[in-house]
């Protein structure tokens, strides 16, 4: 399968580049980061020009970023529309936006490269949450400048041996991602229970 | 303590939930970081064949050779027009893949320097 994605680059260059990166925001299970390492690896063989390979990786990857976040602004329009006010959903909905809305860009640089498998789902709850078009973007901009030139540099340096970093690079940024996941779920736990301790619920006392 | 994984359980399951299945892929992601780790840290698995996808002047670049000597070792007596793949030249040829890359991982044991 992955054979068949690095063919297709060879073969049909920058625009695959561009394709891939962009369905890979967008959550489509594709190599894209080993494409972005091989493709760095033909820029520097001189089959692919170097400008052209960082310029496709980013546009595929800025435009992948945008249509993850419409679909989620879309999606919660509609489910909005049908949540009653007060309700659990809707509440949920409002403590999300505050969260993004005060550590949104950052979430979102950092889900472009070092938790690099949360992008995706980023895109899509910056869109939900409403979060502001212009700091998503902005976010959106720089992160994927240094996924594109870190991964395009790993292959232009490796060459032979971008199986090794692809493999590498992709249990070290799931590892951080899970950690990040760990962390996240660790902290509402501690408020939960820092809550329902403050507000005498008997089970939270309990050791 | 399991005071507190009851209430969490009835007031709050996505967090709890969410809690253990970021766990459980820590020490997922953990053993392959060190599986990988391990499997790439001996020098023979570095320096594996030429692959069907790549182009001449990938393997030149990739296993430092000189881009001529992977061309003649080829065949070619200048160097190929357009950016083809090892897969696009056999097919041109009507001879498998396997043979071009034979004559390359021949050439390239001897050629490459070794790291």
């Amino acid at each position: 399968m992955t054979e068949t994605f690095l063919s297709a680059l060879t073969v049909g260059g920058v625009p695959v580049l561009m394709f891939v990166t962009c369905l890979s925001c967008l959550a489509v299970p594709v190599p894209s980061s080993l494409l972005m390492l091989a493709a760095g690896a033909l820029a520097a063989s001189g089959d692919l020009g170097l400008a052209e390979v960082i310029a496709g990786a980013f546009a595929g990857a800025i435009l992948g970023d945008q249509l993850g976040y419409q679909i989620g602004r879309s999606g919660i329009a509609l489910a909005s529309a049908r949540m009653r006010p007060g309700s659990r959903a809707a509440l949920a909905l409002v403590r999300a936006e505050t969260l993004l809305a005060a550590r949104g860009g950052m979430a979102v640089f950092l889900s472009r490269w070092l938790l690099s498998p949360l992008g995706p789902y980023v895109n899509l709850v910056a869109g939900g949450t409403r979060l502001d078009r212009r700091l998503f973007t902005l976010g959106s901009l720089t992160g994927e400048a240094v996924w594109v030139t870190l991964y395009v540099g790993l292959g232009a340096l490796f060459g032979s041996q971008i199986d090794m970093v692809a493999q590498l690079s992709s249990s070290i940024v799931g590892l951080l991602a899970a950690l990040a996941v760990m962390g996240g779920a660790g902290l509402w736990i501690r408020r939960a229970l820092r809550r329902a301790h403050a507000a005498g619920d008997r089970d939270a006392l309990s050791r | 303590m399991f005071g507190k994984l009851r209430h969490l359980w009835h007031h709050h399951p996505v967090a709890l939930l969410l809690f253990g299945a970021a766990s459980v892929l820590v020490v997922v992601f953990a053993l392959r970081v060190a599986v990988f780790a391990l499997y790439w840290s001996d020098p023979d698995h570095r320096h594996h064949a030429p692959e069907p996808w790549m182009t001449p002047g990938f393997v030149a670049h990739a296993w430092h050779v000189p881009k001529p000597e992977v061309f003649r070792v080829l065949g070619y007596d200048d160097r190929p027009r357009g950016r083809q793949t090892l897969e696009q030249i056999a097919a041109e040829r009507g001879v498998p893949v396997s043979d071009l890359i034979g004559a390359l991982t021949t050439y390239l044991s001897d050629a490459a320097p070794r790291k």
